[in-house]
């Protein structure tokens, strides 16, 4: 069954939507896009808010706002208020750290990765996934200052000449971790601005009203598409991701050495950065799905963000949800075999003691559900793949629950051992993070495109007055597939 | 600066007006593309960007500085653990490695800037809207003496409309 498209209300008639399904073929990324004109009125047309976007706002800042009553409240009261109880004194705040840091990731892999790789089903969803990114990464920067008892102190980790004459330990992970954010952040928001130049120019050459012209005016820097600026900047775009790929590998190495450079029981261990890494990719890819398959109906999309991209983006959920499960029968292994009497104890805790209910979570959202995505007609489901996102989004921020909680309420000493619960000032801030995140998401996708305009109509068949089939690059690389299945998000 | 605009509905016609305009050497002249095109960009023919080498100098500013920042600050506030060496080079890799993407990174875009010649205050002279929407364009910097004959060249291109600007 053929999802019908409604691509283009001036120009297309009903029948002849009928005659171009949404069939991407080894030449035609995206037949229904016919012209770079269809690409920038549907792409803008976006952008006009609408009351459930209002009521959506209006949500998420309510959510932000309860986050930060309950810091007000922390701040006042102390760092006791969060459910800290010795010997866990790490807990929601830095599991959430984990979490937003990991879900940028995928970002960064869809576009700078894929671009490298020359993927093309990242063209239409890089620009999603990287302004996720960015919000991500800055919502994971506000908690390890949450977690800090005196949060207007923060700044001494930055290494500056100062008054004090004090300067960081430069062989904490901790410092290690602000030069890794801070650099991943720059580093992200720089592309997710490069990228957006040329469609910004856009936007400035269709805008009526003069305020709004003018700011896209300073925004797009005075961009004009001549060749010479396309030769720099296609250049620079390529440099921009060369650096973001390691970047994304060594980030969350740098967090999981948080972990790593302890002694802990489940923490000292050598899997972890290529663990943090694999499972930051796969949540990523989880939030990416949570995120795109409802806008692309919305906003009327669905030729853009086609089954096939899905479908792909899906398979990599699948791989990265495989080296996770690898990553844990790893730590199981290694803890059975190194003899270690203490690690067997500790890992014997997690999996059928204490925390048996934590660890089922993780492992039925991050090994099991992810097995169904084998089956293509699942894949190309999407209303199956945003419920299997939610269940990622829930089984990674239980896996750093099952990293962070368990080690330390469990480590040398029986005497010491604890439990763990979070207070209501954790679940408040840890909504408020959903909230000051989507808050800045909805802000996003009606002032700026939500999909490349630039980047698409490269994969858009040029108009030509003479055909010259050779001489063309229609840059479409994706073998024939099957139509639309049943279980398309509606 | 007077010069000859050209509004193209199709690509191979604004790629047959740039060969003819480089045979025909009427002056310098600028394409303006919706979106980047490897036709065009073999049309023009252009030397490979210099970005790169701002992007080396950058990273290799910014590793040097990152290892250094590290170890300046490890001989100069000591923490000293007995069996430890005050400034070790293995995790400093890390300061290295990060300031070196995040330098590398910034220098890139400054070298897009300075090539690109971006940000610039004005797009009036020898702009259309349309090359941002869906047309290609040539911007033709001739002579007085050669308005005629650069017109009449775009024209038999195929450009939809012809323009002299100053």
């Amino acid at each position: 069954m053929a999802t019908v498209l409604k691509p283009s209300k001036t120009d297309v008639t009903d029948v002849e939507l009928l005659r171009r399904p949404n069939f991407a073929t080894g030449d035609v990324r995206l037949p229904a896009v016919k012209d770079y004109e269809q690409v920038d009125d549907e792409v803008v047309a976006t952008l006009h808010p609408t009351v459930a976007w209002f009521m959506g706002l209006g949500v998420a800042i309510f959510f932000l706002l309860i986050g930060a009553s309950a810091w007000m409240y922390q701040i006042h009261e102390g760092l006791g208020v969060a459910g800290y109880h010795p010997p866990v004194m790490w807990g929601v705040y830095i599991i959430t750290f984990v979490f937003w840091v990991g879900i940028g990731h995928a970002g960064t892999l869809i576009s700078a990765i894929l671009y490298l790789f020359r993927a093309g089903f990242r063209t239409t969803i890089y620009r999603c996934a990287e302004a996720m990114t960015v919000f991500a990464v800055m919502t994971a920067g506000l908690f390890p200052i949450l977690h800090l008892g005196r949060p207007w102190k923060f700044f001494y980790l930055i290494p500056y000449p100062n008054w004090r004459f004090l300067w960081p330990q430069m062989k904490s992970p901790l410092v290690w971790d602000v030069f890794a954010i801070l650099t991943y952040l720059t580093v992200s928001t720089t592309f997710l601005y490069i990228g957006l130049i040329p469609d910004i120019a856009v936007l400035r050459d269709r805008e009526k009203n003069p305020i709004r012209r003018r700011l896209f005016s300073v925004l797009s820097l005075g961009w004009r598409n001549t060749d010479r600026e396309w030769r720099h900047f296609s250049r620079a775009y390529l440099f921009l991701a060369a650096f973001s790929t390691p970047l994304v590998l060594s980030v969350h190495s740098v967090v999981s050495f948080d972990f790593a450079m302890s002694l802990v029981p489940g923490w000292h261990t050598t899997v972890f950065p290529p663990y943090f890494v694999a499972g930051a990719i796969y949540s990523g890819i989880g939030m990416v799905f949570t995120i795109i398959i409802p806008l692309r109906k919305w906003f009327g999309l669905k030729h853009y963000v086609t089954i096939n991209d899905l479908d792909a983006a899906a398979k990599l959920a699948l791989f990265t949800s495989l080296v996770v499960g690898v990553a844990y029968m790893t730590e199981w292994f290694v803890a059975w075999y190194s003899g270690n009497a203490v690690e067997q104890q500790f890992f014997a805790n997690r999996i059928w003691g204490q925390w048996w209910w934590a660890s089922a979570i993780l492992y039925t959202c991050n090994m099991v559900l992810p097995l169904s995505l084998f089956s293509q007609s699942l894949r190309r489901n999407t209303t199956w793949l945003w419920i299997l996102s939610i269940f990622i989004n829930i089984g990674m921020w239980f896996e750093r629950f099952v990293i962070v909680v368990p080690s330390l309420s469990h480590e040398y000493e029986p005497w010491q051992w604890a439990g763990y619960r979070p207070t209501w000032v954790d679940y408040a801030i840890l909504c408020g993070s959903f909230g000051w995140f989507s808050m800045w998401f909805l802000l996003f996708i009606k002032q700026l495109p939500i999909v490349a305009i630039a980047e698409v109509k490269e994969i858009v068949k040029p108009r030509l007055r003479t055909r010259h089939l050779q001489a063309v690059d229609v840059t479409g690389h994706h073998a024939p597939f099957m139509p639309d299945t049943p279980g398309e998000f509606d | 600066m007077r010069g000859v605009i050209g509004a193209f509905r199709e690509l191979d016609s604004t790629v047959e007006a740039i060969d003819a305009l480089k045979h025909r050497r009427l002056g310098e002249f600028t394409v303006y593309t919706p979106t980047p095109r490897h036709e065009i960009e073999h049309a023009v023919d252009a030397p490979t960007s210099a970005v790169r080498r701002f992007t080396l100098i950058g990273g290799l500013c910014g590793v040097t500085f990152g290892y250094w920042i590290a170890v300046w600050i490890s001989d100069y506030w000591p923490l000293v653990v007995g069996g430890k060496a005050i400034a070790t080079w293995i995790p400093y890799t890390i300061f290295g490695f990060e300031v070196m993407v995040l330098i590398g990174a910034l220098s890139t875009v400054a070298g897009l800037f300075a090539n690109a010649r971006v940000p610039r205050i004005t797009t009036t002279v020898g702009y259309d809207a349309r090359f941002s929407h869906g047309d290609y364009g040539i911007w033709v910097e001739a002579a007085p003496d050669k308005i005629k004959e650069t017109e009449e060249l775009l024209r038999k291109a195929g450009a939809v409309e012809v323009r002299v600007e100053r």
